[in-house]
Parts: structure tokens; sequence; C-alpha cells
């Protein structure tokens, strides 16, 4: 990884990340910081990454290398751990039973995912999964089932959900634009991840070929 | 020329640094508009001005007792809403326009106390003193004790006499 991606690119993509994971956009725009258990998330998410492989700790963190490297490192690791924080916030639904059983959901698929041991792109695959089916129950189907003008989405999951009361799933409803805003930050979550320093690929040295450190 | 790999860290590690304060500073104060943001940023570094003419036709206003004018002028004077003088003015105008001699606008004394409170909190050491002979109250503690009073419901409220009270 280059000193510029390390010092300029991943971190600011990561607190972008971090900034836009808790727009919601109502009547008037908040900012929400992560509830604890975002960081309790966050800090699975950081542990399933590095036992994958998908961060290699040692390549941003180690003795051999300079203290201004090690600097930047850790502000890597940091700006990561909030934006996931921040990305569990914003694919929780916000209040009621949703909220509870996502939580519940995440908690189990990262231990889960954590004692499975899987590798780096099957680690990336599987977390491109949670949060995208997070993201379309959160921001289309609770948002559906939440919108007090309803439409055709509402009343095929009013169909559906016949005999549950839907007081226990209604959320807070947001502008539209949230959904686009959320959509962009998973979106750049998910790149950010993918850019990370791994563990199957180090920089090749200028006069030899790729080299393969991992299994 | 290539810049060196110390350079690249170190202007990395301050322009993150400078960005995770931005992120931070937006989080805390949440900004509605980019005029609240540009006008926070400024006067977190001392560079905050209003418009001294707005606010002078809000003053004018707020004397005639045109409180929704006087509101407009103050809030063109003051956009990023950092000004704790022009805070204090608006809150000032939503207690005197909500005042009734046998009951109090509980809505525009909500808003009062919003930006009583915005007032204090801009004010260094939280302390804001105006000398206005216009105004009976004349420190923002004053005005919140009122607006906060005025939001109470009490078994004073229903004494009679409460009728000759004067509005401050």
């Amino acid at each position: 990884m280059s000193a510029a991606s390390e010092a300029f690119y991943l971190p600011a993509l990561f607190l972008t990340v971090a900034l836009l994971g808790g727009v919601r956009i109502a009547d008037r725009v908040v900012l929400l910081p992560p509830p604890l258990f975002a960081l309790v998330l966050a800090l699975l998410l950081l542990g399933v990454l590095a036992r994958s492989g998908a961060i290699a700790l040692d390549r941003v963190m180690n003795a051999g290398r300079s203290a201004l490297a090690n600097v930047n490192g850790l502000i890597v690791i940091l700006a990561m751990f909030l934006a996931s924080a921040q990305v569990f916030n914003l694919v929780t639904p916000e209040i009621g039973l949703p909220r509870l059983l996502f939580s519940v959901f995440f908690l189990v698929l990262l231990l889960n995912t954590l004692a499975a041991s899987p590798d780096r792109v099957r680690v990336l695959r599987s977390l491109v999964v949670i949060f995208g089916s997070a993201f379309v129950l959160k921001f289309v189907v609770l948002a559906a089932l939440s919108d007090p003008t309803g439409g055709m989405l509402k009343r095929a999951l009013l169909v559906l959900l016949e005999g549950v009361t839907l007081g226990t799933l209604t959320q807070s409803v947001f502008h539209e634009s949230t959904g686009y805003v959320a959509f962009f930050t998973v979106a750049l979550f998910m790149v950010g991840l993918a850019a990370l320093p791994s563990e199957m690929y180090v920089t090749p040295p200028p006069s030899s070929d790729l080299i393969i450190r991992g299994s | 020329m290539a810049l060196s790999e110390r350079t690249i860290r170190t202007f990395g590690l301050a322009g993150v640094a400078a960005y995770a304060a931005f992120v931070a500073w937006l989080y805390v104060h949440q900004p509605q508009t980019i005029q609240e943001v540009a006008g926070g940023m400024a006067a977190g570094v001392g560079a905050y001005r209003i418009d001294q003419q707005a606010f002078d036709d809000g003053l004018q206003f707020f004397r005639q007792d045109q409180f929704a004018a006087s509101r407009a002028a103050f809030e063109r004077a003051d956009p990023a809403g950092q000004d704790a003088l022009t805070q204090f003015y608006i809150a000032y105008g939503y207690y005197r326009q909500g005042w009734g001699r046998l009951y109090d606008d509980a809505r525009l004394f909500a808003s009062g106390l919003e930006r009583v409170n915005k007032a204090i909190a801009l004010a260094p050491g939280g302390r804001l003193r105006v000398e206005d002979s216009n105004l009976e109250m004349r420190s923002a503690d004053e005005l919140k004790a009122e607006l906060e009073a005025g939001l109470r419901t009490e078994p004073a409220d229903f004494n009679p006499l409460k009728v000759f009270r004067r509005r401050k």
C-alpha cells in the first residue's frame, strides 16, 4: 500500500463513511452518533477482517516501521473502526422489534464468521450480502411499511404480513434522500474494505512478481 | 518533483486530523445549512462577523414591537446563528410576542427558550449581559428564567391578579 493511500485516501474514505453513516434527513438533518452496541459490532468486524486477512494489521503497524508510518496505520484502523460502527448504525432500524432483531442478527452473524474463519474474499462477499440485505430491509421494506401515505409495496407487504401488528415494525419516516445517502455510504465502505492492505498481497519489490504470503 | 514519503505522511496526518475534527464538529453542532457550517467554522477561528446593517434593522423593528420582522432581520444578520447578542434579541422577541396578560404562547416561549439557551452557549463563559435601556431583563439568565416560568403550569397561573402583571 502506498504512503498516500495509508496517509490520505483510506482515512479520508473511512471518515467520510463515518460522517455519512449518521445522516438522517427528515424535516431537519440529524447526525446520529453510533450507539454502544454498534461499537461492539464494529470491534467484532475488525476481528473478522483481521482474522480473514482482509486487513493485515502487521502491515499497517509494526516495530520495523517509522513512528510516523505507525501513526498513519493506527489512524487507518481507527477510522475503519468508526466507519464500521456508523455503517452498523446506518443499516440497523432506529426503533422497536426490528432494531432488536437486526442487532442480534448482526451479532450472531459476526460471531459465526469469526468461528468459521473464512478467507478475505469470502468475508468481503459475505459483508456485501449482510449490509446489502440489511439496507434493503431497512430502507425499502421497513420504509415502505412505515410510509404513512402508503403505496403499492406497502399494500403488498400488508397482505403478506396479515395478522402482524405493524406498531412493532414501523419506523421513523425519513426523507427518501436518506436512503440514497445510505446506499452511497455502504458502497463506499465496501470499497474501503476492499482497498485495505490485506495478507494475500504485498507490494511487490521492484524486480519481482507478486508475492503470496497467505495460504 | 516527487514528494518524499515522510512529507506525504506528515501532510496526510495533518489533513486527516483536520478532517476528523471537522466531522466531530459537525456531530456536536448539528448544523442545518451551509451558512451554519461556514459560520461555525469562521466563529471557531474568531473570523465570524454579523451583518451590522441587518442587525440595526432588526433592533429597530424589535423596538417597534414588530417581532416577526425583527426576527427576519436578525436571522439575516446572523445566518449561521453564531452571535450571542443577536440570538438574545431573537429570544427576547419571542418572549415579548408570546407574552399575554391572561396566558403566554407556549410555542413562542419554547422557541425563545431554545434561542436563549443558544445565546448562553455562545456567550463567553455562558454569561451574557446586554446594556439596553429598552429592556427590563438585561441578562440571558433572567430571560431564560422568565421563559421557563412561562412554560410551567403553576397554581399562581390561576391568580386573577395576574392580569395586572407587566411585560418586561
